[in-house]
């Protein structure tokens, strides 16, 4: 069995040296798919993040009914708090909106009037995971319902036309990155398809004398490996010293997740797999 | 041993096998003697079941074509020894890696594998040729590695199609009387041949075949 393992490799590298052009070729290809798909991924990290920010920048008002006590407030509070997807609720009385109406507009406004027309109201923060447009609303129509709720503002549209955006965006981008990681497939198939055709009397001469399939097969399924590997790895070093350079220049204009090598790594990998995989299943059925 | 019963088995063309009944029994020496095309090389391609009947069945070693497995092909495989007109060597690799080659793909080891090719090259006379390239050699000696890396797996039958076909009259009888050794020692051999000198004047078991019908 090990001894059987320690053949494939060496078998799977021998086929590599074998087709050494359109081994270079297919390992060319997936670098470079893996390059700009490492560019995709950086781009939607990036995108994502911003989208997240702004969505966390939106908070809810809602506006408390004149007539109610600091009593029933404190209750309506608490019931608010309770509610499902909220992260923080913070009370601002009508004497705190009149502060924060003067910083903002730089009048008081017993200027303008006699009596103090700002409403108290609940500043709402959503947890996380429901700043998205549907789950909001939901959040939204809850807190609405509440006894001494009045009004409520909130940017419905904006965050609807931004998750649109958004969802436009990730399926253009998953649609050009489905497209290359396709063509590195079938690029390392056609590879592979060559190193069994130069070898098909080899390969006549393993069915005669008794080898399995897997043992014919294996071979080819390493050399796959290794090509995604050798792929992966380049586009892994290229995108890590590239963005270096980049970090240098500009600090703090791209944020990476640093699995993102190991993404690249793993994903040449599975292209040298699938497209090996397909080669066999057309050339070698046995 | 091998038994071919009422095989039929018909290529897409239209060509092939008609009605084959054949049988080999342990220790055996057969000729298959036929004119070109009648069939003998499909013939054997039933025994090591790179072909299948449309009906009959063929039975070898407790396998039977009617109920053998995909996967149990190469186990079955490795029960037969199986040698050609074209030899069809390995030219890249020396007449011991050649050898070997049957041993490393059925996963022997290393001291296993040398012992066995060392011993099996000299029972076809080769020892001292074990590390010449396989393209050095004469026909004849080609001939003979390609009959060591089948007795490599103590078959319990050599299929041999056509053997001599590319050598000349003195190799020729060089490797019938190898063959003859072999089965002295209680190998069967099956060998598929159009000329019928080959057995003249040799006591053996014959069987004739005519487009696709063995007689
Ligand atoms: N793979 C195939 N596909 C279609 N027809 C085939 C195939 N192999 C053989 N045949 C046909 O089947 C018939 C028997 O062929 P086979 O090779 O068994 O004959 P043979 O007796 O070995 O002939 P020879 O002495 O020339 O080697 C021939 O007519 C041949 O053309
Ligand atoms: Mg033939």
């Amino acid at each position: 069995m090990f001894s059987g393992i320690i053949y494939s490799i060496a078998e799977g590298l021998r086929g590599l040296r074998r087709a050494r052009f359109s081994t270079t070729v297919s390992v060319f290809t997936i670098f470079l798919s893996l390059i700009i798909i490492a560019f995709f991924l950086i781009v939607i990290f990036n995108v994502r993040f911003i989208v997240l920010q702004i969505q966390s920048r939106m908070e809810l008002e809602a506006f408390i009914d004149a007539s109610f006590s600091e009593e029933q407030i404190e209750i309506l509070k608490s019931q608010i708090e309770d509610l499902q997807g909220i992260e923080q609720v913070n009370y601002i009385s009508k004497e705190k909106a009149a502060e924060i109406f003067r910083e903002q507009v730089g009048h008081d406004i017993f200027e303008i009037l006699d009596e103090n027309p700002l409403p108290a109201s609940f500043q709402i923060r959503l947890k996380p995971e429901y700043r998205s447009a549907a789950l909001a609303k939901q959040v939204f129509e809850n807190i609405l319902s509440l006894d001494g709720i009045d009004e409520i503002i909130y940017r419905h549209d904006l965050l609807v036309l931004l998750e649109k955006y958004m969802h436009i965006f990730m399926l253009i981008i998953a649609s050009l990155g489905g497209l290359l990681a396709l063509s590195s497939i079938i690029l390392v198939s056609n590879t592979i398809k060559l190193v069994i055709f130069s070898r098909r009397k080899i390969i006549e001469i393993m069915k005669l004398v008794g080898a399995t399939r897997g043992f014919i097969r294996r071979p080819y399924i390493v050399e796959g490996i290794f090509q995604g590997f050798f792929g992966g790895g380049l586009a892994a070093l290229f995108v890590y010293f590239v963005l270096k350079i980049v970090n240098i220049e500009i600090p703090d204009l791209i944020l990476i997740d640093q699995r993102i090598y190991w993404v690249l790594v793993l994903l040449g990998i599975i292209f040298g797999f699938m497209g090996s995989i397909i080669a066999l299943r057309k050339f070698l059925r046995y | 041993m091998i038994e071919i019963s009422n095989v039929r088995a018909k290529y897409p063309g239209g060509e092939g096998l008609d009605m084959i009944n054949l049988s080999v029994k342990p220790g055996e020496f057969v000729y298959l003697i036929g004119p070109s095309g009648a069939g003998k090389s499909s013939v054997l391609k039933l025994i090591y079941m790179d072909i299948f009947p449309q009906s009959g069945y063929v039975k070898v070693d407790g396998y039977n074509s009617l109920t053998i497995k995909k996967r149990q092909i190469p186990y079955l495989r490795r029960r037969l020894g199986i040698i050609f007109q074209d030899f069809k060597l390995l030219t890249d690799r020396t007449v011991y890696d050649n050898v070997a080659f049957s041993l490393h793909v059925t996963n022997t080891r290393r001291q296993e594998i040398k012992r066995r090719v060392l011993r099996v090259l000299a029972e076809v006379g080769l020892s001292h040729l074990r590390s010449k390239m396989s393209f050095e050699l004469s026909g004849g000696e080609q001939q003979r590695v390609a009959i060591a890396r089948a007795l490599v797996n103590e078959p319990i039958i050599l299929l041999a199609d056509e053997i001599t076909g590319n050598l000349d009259p003195a190799s020729e009888e060089e490797i019938v009387d190898l063959l003859e050794k072999i089965n002295a020692k209680g190998t069967a051999i099956l060998m598929a041949t159009h000329d019928d000198r080959l057995v003249r004047g040799r006591n053996r078991k014959i069987v004739k075949i005519i487009k696709g019908r063995t007689l």
